[in-house]
């Protein structure tokens, strides 16, 4: 497995030895302190940059991976290795961690310690993104809650102990229950697997689930796993009726804090049900796709009506997230081609809307000091650019067509919808939608509030618009909105394969399911399991474009693939 | 098949996103460098021009379609891939055709006078460029909606103009009520836009489940040429889905196109400056929904339930808006009403099949409801911006212009014979009347087609009556009523010409990074600000004709308003040349043509006569400032008899209460729930570390014991379940 070997753990360590770096460097140097952050932030950013130069989209195989024993008396090993699905969350991590570093030049307070746990976070964050080893994921998982919880509680606002302790303890208690998971998967694998070897390599696991042996004769054990490690994912995105912590957490968090929360942190819980539970739970994932669905529509309905009456801008915006991480959710369970790409897309748009967002947000707090809607109104004068540039990434966040956020919401609507009018369950969709005319309702009387009418606070008037530095920070992101709006695929093409392979995974039956340790095989033009017999490296596969023609063709699979293990005991 | 010859459309949309991009990205900058005057005079005429250019290649492609066999007048192009993953395809890409073309003529054509006429009319304001900022983007929008060869990219359009809506009748923000206003639009279109969506996804699911039954290969399935062909298969295939597809359509049109109950907020939308309600909410934007229909008319044509339907909610709305209309003193208000009436009509016609007369009103609708919109915001200009009726009156003397062009929009709408009006109209309640359109409901059978129809001749007297009412008050009907204007009466003021309170600041504070303005900054920009006079209405008012780029519009659309409705039935054959395969089925007319002619020409007299008998004379008294002399009827008719009320008010005291009730749930029991478990950890936490050094500290504690324990007790269980099989 070569082919770019070390790019992923290099991007890793970056933030991580330069963390360390940082730490060396006397507190009282804050110049020099934040200009080593950006740089090493920089730094990060171009490397993982290079994954895009050596990435293969059209294969649903994961790349770039390294492997070397950690633990092996225990099974766990240090596997990484990027695919279609993490392949632009990785970057988005850096991306978003670069720019929330830059912003960060406001910070005051503990300077050294502040900039350290933000580099400690982004490798963490990078390190789910591209685990393949169940501990590994795990480990990587819970370390992005130190940095965040301190983050919180140390530059936080008014009620940041509380909510600093909530976050920590409200995700850190349902994680617990993925590590029972996990524990139990390698115990069931060892009991079932010939050889009894005992691995938490997610590879090797989900070969042996491809093939039907995992969990035949399981009984209750699948569900059981499958709840185990969705609580802690459903905890994690947030999903109603897990979503408690996020406003707390929100509000009280430094601007970067809430924008690498809302942009990156929450996307691990989404990108957990894509990379380990819907490969590895196949059949209790058809079964309570259902569950799923109803749960994300509720979500997108009630996040909606929380946030029109939130007092307070980042409220708002953090439960405008609850509804929009509901149409990710509702995409993904869709278990249609259409619904998961967009569910998958979603992903990066709403990281990249509500980022923006808050980071729009710090800019005025920077300020004024305050996040009340009722100290603000009549901005639009005062700050034209800055309200032009606001006016963007609402729109983005309302849905808007030819901006990004339309593409996703509208792909994971419609395959949400198909997945619903096939089933008889036409009408959950009508809440679904339901949920974007919501969207419309609160963002625009957000952007009422904040910039319409005369200034009624005396303290605004003397407030000079943005500067131009800060128009460039919020520029990249208003790039990213018009570019993931107008030319959607270069972000979905690389994305569709892997997607399309992990929605096998779910919808085949046991022995007609993609593996991702076979490396022989990969999706065709008519979504079939095809052998390719040219393959010069990892993931360079040398076929055609790979079109699936009908997203229903798919459930009766004709070829099965070569399945490297055979059948149970 | 060679398309390279209609290339050319692509610059129809994009000399207006060029413009639009100039006058966002430049408009401050020249107006600051090469004065008030100059730069408004440069950035007004870099406003036009791309407009008017492309209209001309507009006409030029149209001819060049002219010259085609009819059956191969359509023409597909693709700029790129938008959306291509192996499941969707949807390429941006423009058809033209009769049907587009039409529309992009009237939106670039009527859209270039607008802009001109708009030139004169904003030369006040100090927003200029931003004002053409939207109202450029509007015109790309809305040509993206009509050109677009797909569902999707036709909602991009349809998206779009709602933005530019939003933004242009919030243009002076200043005033909440103008922002509200705005936000009533967007979210009540974004209510109908929810149905389109609902229409796509039914189509969409549909032809991805039964691809093979009904042959579609292309994958390119959401775009016109490949869908529409096969719209009756997907009816024969399922009834009752494809029905209710074309109704969750029509929601949509309701929603742009303003039927009720969806028109609550064009009424609000007058509050944008006037051009934005003449091409916007009156020529372009709002008859999207019937182009939509007309678009679409392969699955409305399988799905005759959703016709019939259609046709009783157009009629519906047409007799209410015309029924308001009547209670309205605000001008504006009173075309806006006008126009929901209108659009009633259209949809009437689109109802029982008869869609080429849907959008043969379409486009004398267009130019003569533009005409009277602009009209009005002349006659408003000239009266200082007051807005009421009350207040004018032998406006003739002053406006000969505007009065003589208005006169001409009045004929014309009233259903003069032989004026545009009167054909489309005819043409309408002719198909509508002689249609065989059934709603099967309850078991029976409703004749919808007919009944509207003739509720449309209703509509038509009552028209004639309104429109003669306002034409009489403004213009006519004794002297001047506001040389007796009185204090205190309420005006409504197009522009928001607040004073601007003194520049006091009160930040004292340390400044650091720069944020605020120091004192000398604040001071130079309380001087450069322009403090406009604001002359209010009064006794000693004399009204000035507008300038020539403000009548040279209305002079030109007068002429479409008098012989476009003749130009367009005899000289172009607007039948055939929109529908060239379905020749007129000659069916039994119930009621014959001449029989047709001499009901329109009596309702026509008898409005206007009825018009005269009461208005002439002046403002009667019942109609006056006091309030508590109208009749009953009138006073609700003003009110929009409880609707807006209710619907407005129901949905947002609704709202509130809900979102109230929501988040009460969220904090006290969805987070009680949690704060509860924490707060029992943290005594057990307690009790066990016999600590009370922080809570951090108690809960970890807890954690660490209960979970080491927990992950041992299961682990050993799943072992043994694992393995018992």
């Amino acid at each position: 497995m070569n082919g770019g070997f070390g790019i992923l753990s290099l991007t890793i360590a970056v933030p991580a030895v330069g963390a360390l770096l940082l730490a060396l460097v006397p507190d009282a140097y804050t110049k020099a302190i934040k200009g080593l952050a950006i740089f090493l932030a920089a730094a990060t950013f171009v490397v993982s940059l290079t994954v895009l130069s050596v990435f293969k989209g059209q294969s649903y195989h994961l790349q770039l991976v390294e492997q070397m024993n950690w633990l092996p008396q225990l099974g766990v090993s240090y596997k990484v290795g990027i695919d279609g699905i993490s392949v632009w969350l990785f970057l988005l991590t850096t991306l978003l961690t670069l720019l929330s570093a830059i912003f960060s030049v406001y910070i005051e307070k503990r300077v050294k310690t502040y900039f350290v746990l933000m580099l400690l976070l982004e490798a963490a964050m990078l390190g789910v993104f591209v685990s393949l080893d169940l501990v590994l994921f795990y480990t990587f998982f819970e370390f992005t809650l130190i940095p965040m919880a301190m983050l919180v509680w140390i530059w936080g606002g008014a009620q940041r102990n509380y909510a600093a302790a909530k976050f920590f303890l409200y995700t850190f208690l349902a994680s617990i229950f993925m590590l029972l998971g996990i524990i139990a998967l390698a115990n069931r694998y060892a009991d079932v697997m010939p050889g009894h070897e005992f691995t938490f390599d997610l590879v090797k696991i989900q070969n042996a689930v491809a093939s039907g042996v995992l969990w035949k004769g399981a009984g209750v054990l699948q569900p059981v796993l499958f709840w185990a490690f969705s609580l802690a994912f459903l905890v994690k995105c947030p999903m109603f009726p897990f979503h408690t912590w996020l406003p707390d957490a929100h509000t009280e968090a430094p601007t970067a804090g809430s924008m690498i929360l809302a942009g990156v942190l929450l996307k691990m819980g989404t990108y957990g049900f894509l990379r380990i539970v819907m490969p590895l739970f196949p059949e209790a994932t058809q079964q309570n796709m259902w569950i799923m669905l109803t749960l994300a529509v509720v979500g997108i309905i009630y996040g909606a009506i929380v946030a029109a009456v939130q007092p307070d801008v980042k409220k708002l915006v953090a439960y405008s997230s609850v509804a929009h991480m509901g149409f990710v959710m509702y995409g993904i369970f869709s278990l249609t081609h259409t619904g998961m790409v967009g569910g998958a897309y979603q992903q990066l748009n709403h990281g990249i809307s509500t980022g923006a967002l808050f980071l729009l947000i710090g800019l005025l707090y920077e300020r004024i000091h305050t996040r009340e809607f009722k100290a603000m109104g009549g901005l639009k004068a005062q700050m034209p650019v800055y309200a032009a540039l606001f006016l963007i990434v609402m729109l983005s966040s309302v849905g808007l067509p030819g901006l990004n956020g339309f593409i996703g919401e509208f792909m994971a609507m419609a395959g949400g919808f198909q997945a619903a009018y096939q089933a008889g369950w036409a009408g959950l969709y009508l809440f679904a939608g339901l949920g974007v005319v919501l969207a419309a309702v609160y963002l625009l009387w957000m952007f009422q509030k904040v910039f319409y009418g005369k200034i009624t606070n005396e303290s605004l008037k003397g407030l000079k618009d943005l500067k131009p530095w800060e128009v460039g920070l919020v520029g990249v992101f208003v790039l990213f909105i018009f570019w993931g709006g107008i030319m959607p695929n270069t972000f979905l093409k690389p994305t569709e394969a892997a997607i399309n392979a992990t929605r096998q995974m779910v919808r085949n039956r046991p022995g007609a399911r993609p593996v991702w340790g076979d490396l022989t095989y990969e999706v065709n033009e008519k979504g079939d399991l095809i052998r390719v017999d040219q393959r010069s490296d990892v993931g360079s596969y040398s076929g055609e474009r790979i079109v699936l023609t009908n997203d229903y063709y798919l459930m009766e699979q004709p070829k099965a693939p070569m399945v490297a293990m055979g059948g149970g005991r | 098949m060679d398309t390279s010859a209609f290339n050319s459309v692509w610059w129809i949309f994009a000399l207006p996103v060029f413009g639009f991009l100039w006058q966002c990205l430049a408009g401050k900058i020249v107006i600051d460098n090469l004065g008030d005057k100059l730069g408004k005079r440069i950035m007004g005429a870099s406003a036009v021009l791309p407009i008017a250019a492309a209209f001309f290649i507009a006409v030029d492609l149209t001819g060049k379609l002219h010259s085609m066999p009819a059956e191969s007048r359509s023409v597909v192009l693709t700029l790129f891939d938008w959306i291509n993953i192996q499941s969707l395809h949807v390429p941006f890409e423009f058809r033209v055709d009769a049907l587009s073309m039409m529309m992009v003529l009237i939106i670039t054509g009527i859209g270039s006078l607008i802009h001109l006429y708009a030139t004169g009319y904003m030369a006040e304001e100090k927003d200029y460029p931003r004002f053409f900022t939207y109202l450029n983007l509007f015109v790309a929008a809305m040509l993206v909606l009509v050109l677009g060869n797909n569902l999707v990219l036709t909602f991009i359009g349809w998206e779009g103009v709602g933005l530019c809506s939003y933004l242009l009748i919030g243009f002076w923000y200043k005033d909440v009520a103008n922002s509200k206003a705005a936000n009533k639009a967007f979210i009540v279109n974004r209510i109908g836009d929810f149905g389109f969506t609902i229409g796509m996804f039914l189509l969409i699911a549909q032809v991805t489940l039964d691809r093979n039954i009904i042959g579609i290969t292309d994958p390119r399935w959401l775009s016109f040429d490949v869908l529409l062909p096969h719209a009756d298969v997907l009816f024969k295939i399922n009834p009752e889905i494809t029905t209710m597809a074309a109704l969750a359509l029509f929601v949509g049109a309701m929603g742009k196109s303003a039927q009720f109950p969806l028109y609550l907020w064009l009424p609000d939308a007058m509050a944008g400056p006037t051009p934005v309600s003449a091409l916007i909410h009156a020529a372009t934007m709002v008859t999207s929904g019937v182009f939509l229909l007309n678009r679409m008319s392969p699955v409305f044509a399988a799905a005759p339930q959703a016709g019939a339907v259609i046709a009783i909610i157009g009629a519906a709305t047409s007799l209410l808006g015309a029924l308001i209309a009547f209670g309205q003193t605000d001008i504006k208000k009173v075309l806006a009403f006008s126009t929901v009436s209108q659009l009633g009509y259209m949809f009437i016609g689109c109802g029982v099949g008869a869609y080429w007369a849907g959008m043969f009103h379409v486009t004398t609708h267009a130019f003569f409801k533009a005409l009277l919109f602009l009209g009005a915001g002349a006659v408003i200009h000239a009266m200082a911006h007051d807005q009421d009726m009350r207040n004018y009156g032998g406006l003739w003397k002053f406006l000969k212009i505007t009065g003589a062009t208005m006169l001409v929009g009045w004929a014309a709408i009233a259903g003069f014979p032989y004026l545009s009006g009167f054909f489309s109209k005819e043409e309408i309640l002719g198909a509508a009347v002689n249609s065989d359109t059934v709603l099967h409901l309850g078991g029976y059978m409703w004749s919808t087609g007919q009944v509207a129809g003739w509720i449309g001749f209703v509509v038509a007297f009552l028209t004639a009556a309104y429109m003669t009412r306002m034409t009489l008050l403004t213009f006519f009907s004794g002297e001047g009523r506001w040389k007796t204007i009185a204090a205190g009466h309420g005006h409504d003021h197009d522009h928001e010409h607040g004073h601007h309170d003194a520049h006091a600041h009160a930040h004292h504070h340390e400044d650091p990074h720069g944020f605020f303005y120091s004192d000398a900054e604040m001071h130079a920009r309380a001087v450069a600000e322009p403090h406009e006079h604001h002359h209010a209405l009064d006794s000693h008012h004399v009204p000035k004709e507008v300038p020539p780029s403000m009548w040279m519009p209305l002079a030109v659309l007068a002429v479409l308003s008098l012989v476009g409705g003749a130009w367009l039935k005899y000289g172009v054959n607007l039948e055939h040349w929109l529908y060239p395969g379905a020749e007129a089925a000659e069916h039994a007319e119930r009621v014959s043509h001449p029989m047709l002619l001499g009901i329109s020409f009596t309702v026509f007299l008898a409005g206007v006569g009825f018009g005269f008998w009461k208005y002439a004379k002046g403002l009667p008294a019942d109609e006056g400032w006091d309030l508590s002399l109208w009749k009953r009827w009138r006073t609700s008719a003003g009110r929009q008899f409880g609707i807006d009320a209710a619907l407005t008010d129901g949905s947002l005291k609704g709202g509130a209460m809900l979102g109230a009730f929501l988040a009460g749930i969220d904090k006290w029991l969805i987070d009680g729930v949690v704060n509860a478990s924490g707060r029992v950890a943290e005594l057990a936490g307690g009790l066990l570390s016999r600590t009370q050094r922080g809570y951090v500290r108690g809960y970890a504690l807890l954690m660490q014991a209960g979970v080491v324990a927990l992950i041992f007790y299961v682990i050993y269980q799943l072992s043994h379940l694992g393995a018992g099989n």
